[in-house]
């Protein structure tokens, strides 16, 4: 159990670092910003390539990439029963009191969910993404989360948006679902120090190239304000399959020394692209969080957040070349300083672990039932999914009771808390009173 | 000679032995696994799955084959022992291969040397100079299934760490001493280095 009201938590995902996004962004700020709190974190993940078995990040953050291979978008094959021997064991010699899974593409995270409710623990959700209803893909992946959901102590969506989503998705009563909005990092995010000219207007557009990003609507949109403002010149990071459409678009109306295409922009380098523009268009179909506008208000661009610092459009070309328009006409009103020190405040990684441990106690507080109370929740998913998924766990349970019939808890050896010293890689030292 | 301190846990014993040696005395950690009920249970459930693959083999024997009438093989019976046989055979190879006992022998100045006794009464060794030793690590080592400690040698131009304990999975109680001497055998070989090197200038 927690101590002096500090909680173990096991955050879960496919998706942590090395790969790199939104999703492991949230992981690995949350969990820095969790232990400053005083709260113990562990992550566990799948093995990227041969950085296989315990890693530890800074601030001694404890990650377990366990050798389970991707086999489609960097998900572990999804076994079923298959990685609850890990899992407990990683629960069990870590004394974790409570699991955290991110993102409902995770296979792990749903597996590791349910091993967990199997065993006991509360388990908490995140969702990051938005997901449709009608396509195939979508019918079985909105299944697989409400199997997941119907368990669940808590959820956390990432916006109220993402939170009807996922209530809708899930069937999950939106009582138990909090939304807690990403946050972004202001002290590498910061505006430059000497304010661009308003001569030539760069508008900076930084995106995968796909259609879910709207990348056929820049098409459209970008050489429809290179003909209306002659002052305006555009730079496009990122790249993707529909990079090659942007490319034939300059190619057809002439505009090689107005639009740049730089390419895939390593995170890092992001800030330096930022700032070197005035405006920052951003042209997503969906979104459940858009962190790249934060992180182009927090470097002081006006964005295509509170209304004086973003101009919203629909998804029309038309409307975007119109706002846009709107955009320019209000650069002059922009004090870079002042919009970064608001996005400052409003939205810090500080904030969202402090509303995060709010949730972690709500779930801990949630009682503690048997597998014969908790079945009736899964029967409820569907005439034959119910009872599918009923199954799934009984057979979860007998499962668990034969590991711990072959490999009793007493036998997994606890692991001693550890005094490591903060920085890069570090070397464990143990203290054993012998 | 001191009273050697022994812990067990589990199947586990550890036994700590003090040498009396040249110019230093001998630092010797054992670790040794016993044979449990489980361990018997198991064995015999492995003959009898063997017997039961080797079964239908023999069965299948054609009688132009000349072993057939040698070994009788047109008798059940006679298939039956020899299944019993082979699973046998198969059995006494894999215990053979067992590990009975590890050891971890500090020779302070000299070097380490890793013992491992297996069943079958064979007894393999290994010497690291200690000069080759960079550094004794106590590591978590992550599989599919499990998470378990190990002590390992990090050797100076070897891209591989070098397991203590190749047979064993000893627990980490075990294991903590052991790394605390072979940290400070090592840390005084560097210690003694420094002033020598200060000499030769």
């Amino acid at each position: 159990m927690s101590l002096q009201g500090k909680h173990r938590i096991l955050m879960v995902s496919d998706f942590f670092y090395p790969n790199f996004g939104g999703v492991e962004n949230h992981i690995y700020y949350l969990s820095q910003c969790l232990m400053k709190l005083g709260h113990k974190v562990i992550v566990m993940t799948h093995a990227y390539g041969n950085r296989s078995g315990v890693r530890y990040m800074t601030g001694g953050l404890k990650v377990y990439y366990v050798p389970w291979k991707p086999f489609l978008l960097q998900n572990t094959l999804p076994t079923f029963y298959g990685t609850l021997p890990i899992i407990r064991t990683i629960l069990i010699r870590e004394r974790i009191t409570l699991v955290h899974g991110h993102q409902a593409f995770s296979t792990l995270c749903h597996e590791a969910l349910m091993h967990a409710r199997t065993m006991g623990y509360k388990v908490v959700f995140t969702d990051h993404s938005l997901y449709g209803f009608a396509d195939v893909g979508s019918i079985h992946m909105n299944k697989v989360l409400q199997f997941t959901l119907a368990d669940v102590s808590q959820a956390i969506c990432v916006s109220h948006t993402s939170k009807e989503n996922t209530v809708l998705r899930s069937g999950l009563p939106p009582e138990r679902v909090f939304v807690i909005p990403n946050a972004v990092d202001t002290a590498m995010f910061k505006p430059a120090p000497v304010r661009l000219s308003n001569h030539e207007i760069v508008i900076v557009v930084i995106s995968r190239l796909v259609y879910r990003k709207g990348a056929d609507l820049l098409v459209e949109v970008i050489p429809e304000v290179c003909r209306l403002h002659q002052n305006v010149r555009f730079i496009v990071g990122g790249d993707g399959p529909k990079r090659v459409r942007l490319e034939e678009m300059r190619e057809k109306h002439s505009l090689q020394d107005r639009v740049d295409m730089l390419g895939a922009v390593p995170h890092a380098k992001v800030q330096s692209v930022l700032v070197t523009g005035h405006i920052f268009l951003n042209s997503s179909l969906t979104e459940a969080f858009c962190i790249a506008i934060l992180e182009a208000a927090s470097c002081g661009l006006l964005t295509v957040l509170p209304d004086d610092i973003i101009v919203l459009a629909e998804p029309d070309p038309n409307d975007m070349v119109m706002a846009i328009t709107k955009a320019i006409d209000l650069l002059p009103q922009i004090d870079t300083e002042e919009m970064h020190n608001r996005i400052k405040k409003l939205y810090s990684w500080h904030n969202v672990a402090k509303r995060t441990e709010i949730v972690y106690d709500r779930a801990l507080k949630c009682s503690n039932q048997s597998l014969i109370d908790r079945l009736p929740r899964y029967l409820s998913c569907g005439a034959w999914a119910g009872k599918h998924f009923c199954m799934v766990m009984i057979i979860d349970f007998l499962l668990w009771r034969l590991l711990q019939l072959w490999q009793p808890d007493r036998n997994v050896e606890v692991v001693p808390d550890s005094n490591l010293t903060s920085g890069i890689w570090v070397q464990m030292r143990m203290r054993y009173n012998w | 000679m001191d009273e050697a301190p022994i812990i067990t846990k589990g199947r586990y014993t550890y036994v700590h032995d003090v040498r009396i040696g040249s110019p230093e005395a001998i630092d010797v950690h054992h670790i040794s696994i016993s044979r449990s009920v489980t361990d018997f249970l198991s064995l015999c459930s492995y003959a009898l799955r063997l017997a039961a693959a080797c079964f239908p083999i023999f069965a299948l024997m054609q009688k132009t084959m000349s072993v057939y009438d040698l070994l009788m093989l047109d008798k059940p019976v006679a298939i039956v022992f020899w299944s019993f046989v082979v699973a046998g055979l198969l059995i006494r190879q894999i215990l053979r291969k067992q590990v009975k006992k590890e050891s971890v022998i500090i020779l302070p100045a000299f070097g380490v040397q890793l013992e491992t006794v297996y069943r079958s009464g064979k007894t393999v060794h290994q010497f690291v100079p200690i000069d080759k030793i960079l550094k004794s690590v106590l590591n978590e080592c992550v599989t599919p299934v499990t998470c378990y400690w190990s002590l390992s040698l990090i050797i100076r131009g070897e891209d591989e760490l070098l397991l203590a304990f190749k047979g064993l999975y000893p627990p980490i109680t075990m294991l903590v001493p052991i790394w605390k001497a072979l940290c400070a055998a090592i840390d005084d070989k560097k210690g003694a280095d420094i002033p020598s090197d200060c000499d030769n200038r």
